[in-house]
């Protein structure tokens, strides 16, 4: 750092290196596990499709292609959150919100994308995106705004604010319809109440009301009977000769993937139940049945590993931030990556109803990727900031 | 809020900006922390504890068993005439993805290759189906579904050329009658998918199926095989050759005269069976109505039945010379014996008479048997008695399965010892209150023509096998019932029966060669009811040539209308068939001491028959 200082005529390429020289300081275990996390995610993708694509007489790199380059994306993406101080990003945190909400909005117009009954793509500049999961960095960022000017215990008014700030985006997704991605915001906006410190009867108050309105809603149409079956059919799936076929097939079809891969697992690329694509959806929300065929228990409870030291990471970046807003958006990053981790991972062995989300991470998507490494940078940077502002740096 | 930050000694203090709730984080991440841990359990469960059932669970689905159908093999008859065959026919199918539009996964859309309701109007024609049912047919979910199974190569083949999408065809074996189905009842049929479902189709449908080979495929959840999946092939066995022990010459002539002698009485139907004597071989077993194995499905199963062995019915006069061999073996009478017999005879309050009326006759067994006297056989069964005579026609084989194995096959009856009264002995002596199948009865006769030994009716010589040579069936099994020399006088009355003065079976004669048999002429029992109604059954039965016998033939005609008498309506057709099988077997006649050169010289100068 020092030499850019001494000598401004250096190249281009020393003094782009030189803008780099903040991530010395970086969290190198965040950084492993986040690129890691995408390189198995790659492979998984990879073995998932490559047999069926390859029978469809497509390129077998289709979708790792696809993720690869979303992956490239996602680490400039990181990159520049990590470098650019968080505090620069403030201003435009309403914009970011409101424009992520618009993009929603316009989802749900014939501009969206529709596939399977649920319309939630869009098409930008030539790229299919999806918005929702945008939404998540929007929100937090949002939320994590509004408490930030918070001294102690926030207000009411500023609780209810959060939970409306919160409820804009939910409805907008469930309408598309995707609910699992909907519900992710409400575990969202939890973890970010419970750190900025509000009533613990608050809390309980806005998850009854939630637990409320979920129950009124069964009543009406809002569920869908799909959703509902894949709720309701979850309490049986344990039944040793229930039927392959139906609501049940998927979560069937997942647990034998994943048990079929035993302690050891069959190999990569070895995995019969996923290339023979008996799995539904196996590169993108069933993602992790493959890497518990093909890599077996290790492979999977090193997976497991990985996010729970993630989470570790945030939370502590998260106790040693220097702003308000930077702890909320660490502690919220590590929350809503490890509750997704868990509702889609739970889900794959039987222990959670099917509701479609995407495995942080690893399930094939762009916009989903991408997001997450950008969260990963913004992680990184909170504790670059908190680094530099122990030892005293510069920015 | 409570909880400073944490930090290291070492580290400077900075003022402590935020407020940070470690309490809540450190609960959070425990909870997390469970939640987490409760996952890995459940992988621990689900990848280490179930792991193999669930891998077995996987290979279940995955792997599948493609059966690769056995030849099936033919039936032929004893000379290798081809009874039954397999020829190679066609099942058309259909992909019924064909007919719905689909998306790749690159997303390109892929237009429906095909309209159901278009492909549907070009096939009905051709497979003779109604279009509406077959465009339903074409609705279906997956990737296969039969449109028409064993059609003709040719039909199957039109069909491709038509180039229709989704449409495919693959050959399948059907099972081919050649003249319209010979001995139907005998060979029986297969079911569409080659099993045997009637008859020696369904008896030795393990000999002819063979062993069907098995290809082990993986398959995707579309129904596809992957091409690279691991595969097991174990090939298939074709099924081994029945030989029959009929004769297809007789056969046919049997045929035609059961359904000639149905067809001139307008009866319900008429039977024919043709023994060997001394092999038990069934050299023709024939019955009226008949089918064709070829088009089953247009005729009433009824004709299904082989009713020579599936059908009893109660023997009348046939049975008095069964009545007079016991007489003769168990000792009570001589040929020699005569008896004072009236027309008229009461026994336990019924009174028995002879169809003819007569004076008190002095008639030895000889005369009652040629003339078929009721009261005369009542009379010679009064000196055997109830029990020897029971035991005696028990011996001869009344009432027990043949032996002969058919499918259906049912044993005749006699009344239990316990259940005879007064009546019963005159009754059963005269063939009522008796029955047997029409080939239990050739066998007794056979028994008789085969110096009495009682060897078991057989349908099956042999099998060929991959190597190409007759597998003799075990001979059949022989057993002495009577003594030679009662046989051979049995016999001689039976001679008489044809040729005798007074004697019902004269039409029976055949030209050249004596014979002997015997009339049957019995009324129907009521189905629904005791008593009799007044439909017949009319029989005959008899051997030749009487020297020597070689052959036995019996002939049923059930219902008669016009003329009942066996004499007259069962007799001629008996002489056709014993004529024509004595020739089909190249049987020489009668005249024993008479050499080859006589033969020739004799068969030359005279092409009139010799007279009896």
């Amino acid at each position: 750092m020092s030499s850019t200082v001494r000598d401004p005529a250096a190249s281009p390429l020393r003094r782009a290196l030189a803008l780099l020289g903040p991530l010395r300081d970086a969290d190198l275990v965040v950084v492993a596990a986040a690129l890691g996390l995408t390189g198995v995610g790659l492979v998984a993708i990879h073995s998932a499709k490559a047999a069926s694509l390859a029978a469809q007489g497509l390129p077998a790199t289709l979708y790792t292609g696809r993720q690869a380059v979303a992956a490239a994306i996602g680490v400039v993406v990181m990159l520049v959150a990590t470098l650019v101080d968080y505090r620069r990003f403030r201003p435009f945190v309403p914009f970011a919100y409101l424009g992520t909400v618009l993009l929603l909005v316009l989802v749900l117009t014939p501009l969206g994308t529709s596939v399977r009954g649920s319309q939630r793509w869009i098409t930008l500049l030539g790229q299919q995106i999806q918005p929702s999961e945008l939404m998540k960095i929007a929100l937090l960022l949002g939320l994590a705004m509004l408490f930030h000017e918070t001294e102690g215990v926030p207000g009411l008014g500023r609780t209810l604010l959060a939970v409306g700030l919160t409820l804009l985006p939910m409805g907008l997704v469930f309408a598309q319809p995707d609910l699992g991605t909907s519900i992710t915001y409400l575990f969202l906006t939890g973890v970010v109440l419970l750190v900025s410190g509000t009533r613990v009867r608050w809390l309980l108050l806005i998850a009854v009301s939630g637990i409320g309105a979920f129950l009124a809603a069964l009543r009406t149409d809002l569920i869908r009977d799909y959703q509902l079956e894949r709720l309701t059919v979850f309490l049986g799936a344990d039944a040793p000769d229930a039927d392959l076929t139906g609501a049940l097939f998927q979560t069937r079809q997942s647990m034998i993937a994943i048990g079929s891969g035993g302690t050891y697992g069959k190999g990569l690329l070895e995995g019969t139940q996923t290339a023979l694509s008996f799995v539904p959806d196996n590169h993108t929300d069933f993602v992790f049945t493959v890497i518990g065929e093909e890599l077996g228990f290790v492979g999977a409870a090193s997976v497991l590993a990985l996010f729970a030291v993630l989470l570790w990471r945030a939370l502590r970046i998260a106790s040693q931030a220097l702003d308000r807003d930077a702890m909320i958006v660490a502690a919220g990053i590590g929350g809503v990556l490890v509750i997704q981790a868990f509702v889609n991972v739970g889900m794959t062995v039987g222990l959670m109803p099917v509701t479609g989300l995407p495995l942080p991470f690893l399930s094939y998507g762009g916009t989903s990727l991408i997001s997450w490494l950008g969260m990963t940078g913004l992680l990184l940077n909170v504790h670059l900031r908190s680094r530099q502002g122990l030892i005293g740096g510069r920015w | 809020m409570r909880g400073p930050r944490r930090r290291g000694a070492s580290t400077p203090p900075p003022p402590p900006a935020v407020v940070v709730p470690v309490r809540r984080i450190r609960s959070a991440f425990a909870v997390v922390l469970v939640l987490i841990g409760l996952t890995v359990a459940q992988l621990v469960q689900v990848q280490v504890v179930d792991g193999a059932e669930h891998a077995a669970r996987g290979e279940r689905q995955r792997l599948r068993t493609v059966e690769l159908p056995a030849v099936r093999g033919r039936i032929y008859d004893r000379e290798g005439a081809v009874l039954a065959t397999s020829v190679d026919a066609a099942a058309v199918h259909a992909d019924p993805a064909a007919f719905r539009p689909t998306t790749r996964p690159d997303g390109t859309r892929v237009p429906a290759a095909g309209d159901r309701r278009e492909v549907a109007r070009a096939l009905a024609p051709l497979l003779d189906l109604d279009p509406v049912a077959l465009a339903d047919r074409l609705d279906r979910d997956g990737r296969f579904v039969y449109l028409a199974r064993q059609v003709d190569l040719a039909t199957a083949e039109a069909v491709m050329d038509l180039r229709l999408p989704g449409i495919g065809m693959h050959v399948e074996p059907r099972r081919a009658y050649p003249s319209g189905g010979t001995a139907a009842q005998v060979v029986g049929f297969t079911g569409i998918d080659g099993a045997g479902l009637q008859g020696l189709e369904a008896s030795h449908d393990h000999v002819l199926r063979g062993r069907s080979g098995t290809l082990l495929v993986e398959h995707a959840p579309g129904g596809l095989a992957i091409a690279s999946g691991e595969r097991e092939l174990v090939p298939a066995e074709p099924g081994a050759d029945l030989v029959l022990t009929l004769d297809r010459e007789i056969q046919h002539v049997a045929e035609r005269v059961a359904a000639d002698v149905s067809a001139r009485y307008d009866a319900l139907g008429a039977t024919v069976v043709v023994l060997e004597v001394g092999t038990g071989d069934v050299l023709g077993m024939a019955s009226a109505p008949t089918f064709d194995p070829n088009a089953r499905r247009t005729g009433d199963a009824a004709a299904w039945r082989n009713r020579a062995v599936t059908d009893l019915f109660e023997p009348g006069s046939t049975q008095k010379a069964l009545t007079v061999a016991v007489a003769l073996e168990s000792g009570a009478i001589t040929p020699a014996t005569a008896f004072d017999v009236p027309d008229r005879l009461t026994v336990g309050g019924h009174t028995f008479t002879d169809v003819s009326r007569h004076g008190v006759e002095r008639w030895t067994v000889g005369d009652v048997l040629a003339r078929s006297s009721n009261v005369g056989t009542i009379l010679v069964a009064e000196r055997i008695g109830e029990e020897a005579l029971r035991e005696g026609l028990l011996a001869l084989g009344q009432a027990r399965p043949t032996g002969l194995g058919f499918p259906g096959e049912v044993a005749g009856h006699l009344p239990a010892a316990d259940a005879w009264w007064a009546t019963t002995l005159p009754t059963v002596a005269i063939g009522y209150g008796t029955s047997t199948t029409l080939l239990g009865l050739a066998t007794s006769y056979a028994t008789l023509a085969n110096d009495g030994v009682r060897v078991t009716p057989r349908l099956v010589r042999g099998t060929v096998g991959l190597d190409g040579r007759l597998e003799p069936a075990p001979p059949a099994a022989a057993e002495r019932v009577l003594s030679d020399r009662t046989a051979g006088v049995v016999l001689e009355l039976l001679g008489a029966a044809v040729d005798g003065p007074g004697a019902t079976g004269g039409l029976a004669a055949v030209p050249g060669y004596r014979v002997g048999g015997k009339t049957g002429t019995a009324r129907k029992p009521l189905v629904d009811a005791a008593g009799y109604s007044d439909q017949y059954v009319a029989s005959f039965v008899g051997v030749a040539p009487l020297d020597d016998p070689r052959l036995v033939v019996a002939v049923m005609v059930d219902a008669p209308q016009g003329a009942y008498y066996g004499g007259a309506v069962a007799a001629p057709a008996f002489a056709e068939v014993m004529h024509a099988s004595l020739l089909a077997r190249r049987i020489v006649p009668d005249g024993s001491g008479r050499s080859l050169d006589e033969l020739v010289r004799s068969a030359a100068a005279a092409p009139a028959p010799t007279a009896p």
